[in-house]
């Protein structure tokens, strides 16, 4: 019986990936329950039930979906943007062996930099609105996608270029048949990455500055000791997070089955 | 034998220049001639500059002395005349088995659906029929390696350049891939050469076979391989073939021994 569970959620299908996601987000429900069931300080931990009706609460009172609107268009396009600034970036940078030499140290010293921390200068510079957030988060999240693009685009094989040339390909026609459709995948999974660290961005944004957003009312809950709330909120951007996770892998997937048999 | 010459290597050289090392002469005054049909072999010692001479009659390596002549023009780029099989695999993963045939054709600007049309009619001439919407990883090592070969034919080439096609494969696929390879080319009669590895395979396969000596690469001998068409797996078998196989064995056994204490 359990060794007929376990083959089933080994499988690559659709069905045990769902099911997995379900397994381990009731293993937690699970272990929450029982450890607020000891910890039962109200003000460090509530149990799932009550974090459930918090939320009942912000969706009927309407704040969910000010908030949940508020994130959501301010995270999202700013990590459309940073997606595609960062694959231009990456085409620069493996188009250009001088670029890549000048330019790559001073990106990599800008990666390490805990860009997060320069959030309440941003805001000071660019305000309260949507600029600050928007920029904040490009600044996190635009690396992953710079530095898995041009990787994605050196890791090509050298036979299957070697292979278009025998054909007399252009060197666009190299590009548009081999080189990007070769560094797909990578460019994906940099883009994965970059969706985590738009979240992390654009809630510290929401810290620091702003009347609307799961950052803002995580902040607000917190000063009012309200935990169900804090817990409701960091739940939302939790599922967040794990949607874009399971849609970017099986997108990678998606574009490169060979790499999985 | 009376068929013009098709293809004509003139005095190749190639050094390679490596920074921070001493050049590689991999190829010293090479020449030779291949009439138009005709199926020609090279053996030779590991690095004895094989796939480098196919390159630079492909036209994807410029020589450093000397010309390659087809059809009396010379090579200056890759062209439609020649068409390479890799000694490494290089299909493209993300295409499906027809439209990695069809991909030197797409290149080329055909329309797609005669290109399309064109690759089938390879696929089946080498047994893929069924596996047009295949990937290459769904595929056997065989099958693959037939895949580069239609790939290769599909663009309707003069001449055909294969670099150790068989190799990758196990002792029984590549018997069944020479007598295949024996058929496609007396259907589409194109000019051949073939780079291996493996005597038996050069000698029941060509009209002649060129032997290398290793670095640098230099033709040690030409030996004509007079035995009737059309062959077949008995002939592997015959005294002739075992004798002409030992011949050429002799030759560049030496080599290789040199070669092995090199390494
Ligand atoms: N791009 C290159 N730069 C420098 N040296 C090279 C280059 N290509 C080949 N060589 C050298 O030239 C020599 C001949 O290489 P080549 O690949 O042509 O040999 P080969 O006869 O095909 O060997 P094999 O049977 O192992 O495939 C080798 O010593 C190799 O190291
Ligand atoms: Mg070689």
């Amino acid at each position: 019986m359990a060794r007929r569970l376990f083959e089933f959620l080994e499988q690559d299908t659709r069905t045990a990936a769902a099911a997995r996601v379900l397994i381990s987000t009731g293993a937690v429900l699970v272990v929450w329950q029982i450890v607020s069931m000891i910890v039962t300080n109200r003000l460090l931990l509530v149990p799932p039930a009550e974090v459930a009706v918090a939320l009942a609460h912000e969706v009927a009172d309407g704040a969910m979906w000010t908030n949940a609107s508020a994130t959501v268009t301010a995270v999202v396009t700013s990590f459309v943007v940073s997606v595609v600034i960062g694959v231009a970036i990456g085409l620069a940078l493996a188009s250009s062996r001088i670029l890549s030499l000048t330019g790559g140290p001073v990106l990599s010293a800008l990666n390490s930099v805990p860009i997060i921390a320069l959030a309440p200068l941003f805001i000071a510079w660019l305000g309260l609105g949507f600029a600050s957030k928007f920029v904040l988060v490009i600044l996190v999240a635009v690396f992953p996608v710079v530095v898995t693009t041009e990787a994605g685009l050196r890791a090509t094989d050298k036979p299957l270029i070697e292979a278009a040339r025998s054909f007399n390909a252009t060197p666009w026609q190299i590009f548009t048949t081999v080189t990007f459709p070769y560094a797909l995948p990578f460019i994906v999974s940099g883009v994965r990455v970059a969706w985590a660290r738009a979240l992390v961005g654009i809630v510290v944004a929401e810290f620091f500055g702003s009347f609307a957003g799961f950052g803002y009312a995580i902040l607000s809950a917190s000063q009012t000791f309200d935990t169900a709330r804090v817990l409701g909120y960091v739940i939302m951007l939790g599922a967040m997070g794990l949607l874009g996770s399971v849609l970017f892998a099986a997108l990678e997937q998606r574009l490169a089955p060979w790499r999985q048999e | 034998m009376t068929e013009a010459v098709r293809l004509a290597v003139d005095g190749i050289g190639k050094t390679f220049e490596r920074r921070g090392k001493p050049p590689v002469e991999a190829l010293r005054d090479i020449r030779m001639t291949i009439r138009e049909g005709e199926f020609v072999s090279i053996v030779g010692a590991s690095g004895s500059g094989k796939s480098t001479l196919l390159r630079i009659i492909d036209g994807l390596i410029a020589p450093s002395a000397g010309v390659v002549r087809v059809d009396g023009r010379p090579v200056s780029k890759p062209g439609r005349d020649r068409a390479m099989v890799f000694q490494q695999d290089s299909l493209l993963p993300w295409k499906t088995v027809a439209e990695n045939v069809a991909y030197g054709l797409t290149l080329a600007k055909v329309p797609k659906a005669e290109a399309f049309a064109t690759a089938q009619k390879f696929i089946d001439i080498a047994g893929l029929k069924g596996f047009e919407q295949h990937y290459p990883h769904q595929l056997s090592g065989g099958m693959r390696q037939r895949v580069n070969v239609a790939r290769a034919l599909a663009v309707d080439p003069e001449i055909l350049l294969l670099d150790e096609p068989f190799a990758a494969l196990d002792a029984q696929t590549r018997e069944i891939m020479q007598t295949e390879l024996l058929s496609i080319w007396q259907a589409t009669g194109k000019t051949v050469l073939l780079i291996t590895h493996q005597i038996d395979e050069a000698v029941f396969l060509s009209d002649r076979v060129i032997v290398f000596s290793a670095r640098p690469g230099t033709i040690r001998r030409e030996i004509p391989v007079p035995l009737p068409r059309p062959r077949d797996l008995e002939l592997k078998r015959s005294a002739e073939f075992v004798s002409l196989v030992d011949t050429i064995w002799k030759l560049i056994e030496a080599e290789v021994r040199a070669g092995l204490k090199e390494e």
